[in-house]
């Protein structure tokens, strides 16, 4: 067996955006350096890089987590999506169109965050309620509208369709 | 950034606990303290033991002969959204609920949290009025350890280096035992607690436990409360021995989230809104 001390290249396989990924990463690259730096999928920001802020959040096995409290080394074999991910095609996801006509955008910088765990949320929960759909973006700071319009803009979609 | 480390993740437990012989190894669970304290402290591990490939550490069961027992990677998420838990330990899955945000709790470990020791953990509070034992494993074996052990001080568990929390185990409160989870917070939003509290109350068997968090440097389980609770099961009568007991108990102090005098307020009127709170569930502290 390699010497533990030794693994400080990590040979990572996982999914991002459903297309595979294989990279060698330095054990201690973020999640989200790697995303940002090698892949160049650069939706996901860094805020606070502590956990705070929520500007930084991807989609782990469907669910959203800080991507800056997570190493690249630990989402190997993980299912990554990213916001680059959700438009299809040209297509803006119904969730991102109704964050541009609910005016739920400003300086852009949460959005994508705000976006994939609202998306994570209806994917768990068709039909969400206020309260839910509050708490499911609580990690998530906005600095520019306030959240009026993003709770209404998630709540459009969460009253339609199936 | 954080500066170079080695990293593995072992598949068995007896694996990883070899590997947490090398000096400067440190385990890693859900991280969402670790790296903070790896990008912002002086913190320097040379390995990072990954604890998420060992199958043994996800175990959540709960059984009509033991009890609930956690696996000490259990997420936070992972407990609440346990319906069968959300009725069976309402006061556990509320303060879980409460723990950072839903992608901190999506990572976040139950394990983690406890051995972080933090005077103000969540989980504690619920956990030290449910008479929980910690399973710590080490090369040596298995030993048992009540909750209240795992506190050395602020921040620092009584764990010796090489030991893990592999389970956490909750036996089952009385039938007619009722509890619940407070927790104050400087915003509506997400915050660590000024102050948090558990209470259980079981009238059939007379026990009465009190838990308070983040006005020492452990969580402070109230002593003698069964006592009180059998001496004096008027209402006014046992909520102002209580005040009296918890005022006399917890040492808090000034910091950036709130003052001990503010924390001592609080403190009192969590309590008389805690023991409502149980006594309106067992009617009127269940006289039978």
């Amino acid at each position: 067996m390699l010497n533990p001390l030794e693994q400080t290249i990590i040979s990572l396989q996982l999914r991002v955006n459903g297309l595979p990924v294989q990279e060698d990463v330095p054990a201690q690259m973020t999640l989200l350096e790697f995303l940002r730096q090698r892949l160049r999928l650069t939706g996901a920001k860094e805020g606070c890089g502590s956990g705070e802020c929520g500007a930084c959040t991807v989609l782990l096995d469907g669910r959203p987590v800080n991507a800056c409290l997570v190493l690249a080394a630990e989402a190997n074999d993980a299912e990554i999506r990213t916001i680059e991910g959700e438009a299809r095609d040209g297509r803006l996801t119904p969730l991102q169109q109704a964050f541009i006509e609910h005016g739920a955008i400003q300086c852009g910088f949460c959005t994508s965050g705000m976006v994939l765990s609202a998306q994570a949320l209806l994917e768990r929960n068709p039909h969400p309620g206020r309260e839910e759909i509050v708490e499911a973006i609580a990690g998530h700071l906005c600095r520019c509208t306030g959240y009026v319009q993003i709770v209404e803009a998630i709540e459009s979609v969460a009253g339609k369709g199936s | 950034m954080i500066a170079p480390l080695a990293y593995t993740k072992p598949r068995s437990l007896a694996e990883a606990l070899e590997l947490l012989q090398i000096a400067h190894s440190l385990p890693l669970a859900g991280g969402t303290d670790l790296l903070v304290e790896l990008k912002k402290s002086n913190k320097r591990p040379a390995l990072l033991v990954d604890l998420k490939g060992i199958p043994d550490l996800d175990e959540l069961a709960l059984t009509a002969d033991r009890g609930l027992r956690i696996g000490a990677n259990v997420t936070m998420n992972r407990l609440i959204e346990s319906g069968e838990l959300v009725s069976a330990f309402p006061a556990l899955t509320d303060a879980a609920m409460t723990v950072g945000t839903d992608q901190i709790r999506n990572r976040a470990t139950v394990g983690g949290n406890l051995c972080h020791a933090s005077p103000s953990a969540d989980l504690a509070p619920p956990l030290f009025v449910l008479d929980t034992q910690l399973v710590v494993a080490s090369l040596q074996g298995e030993r048992r350890i009540p909750i209240s052990a795992l506190w050395q001080g602020a921040k620092q568990n009584t764990l010796q280096p090489g030991e893990l929390i592999v389970q956490i185990e909750v036996p089952w409160p009385g039938a007619a035992a009722k509890m619940a989870f407070l927790k104050k917070m400087r915003t509506a939003g997400h915050d660590l607690a000024l102050v948090n509290m558990a209470g259980l109350l079981d009238p059939v068997q007379g026990r009465c436990r009190i838990c308070i968090g983040g006005c020492a440097c452990t969580p402070v389980l109230l002593p003698g409360t069964d006592t009180l609770y059998q001496e004096s099961r008027d209402p006014d009568q046992l909520t102002a021995r209580l005040l009296a007991l918890a005022e006399a108990t917890i040492v808090p102090i000034d910091d950036v989230r709130a003052s001990a005098r503010y924390r001592r307020e609080i403190v009192a009127v969590f309590l008389q809104r805690l023991l409502k709170l149980l006594a309106v569930e067992t009617k009127g502290w269940g006289r039978c």
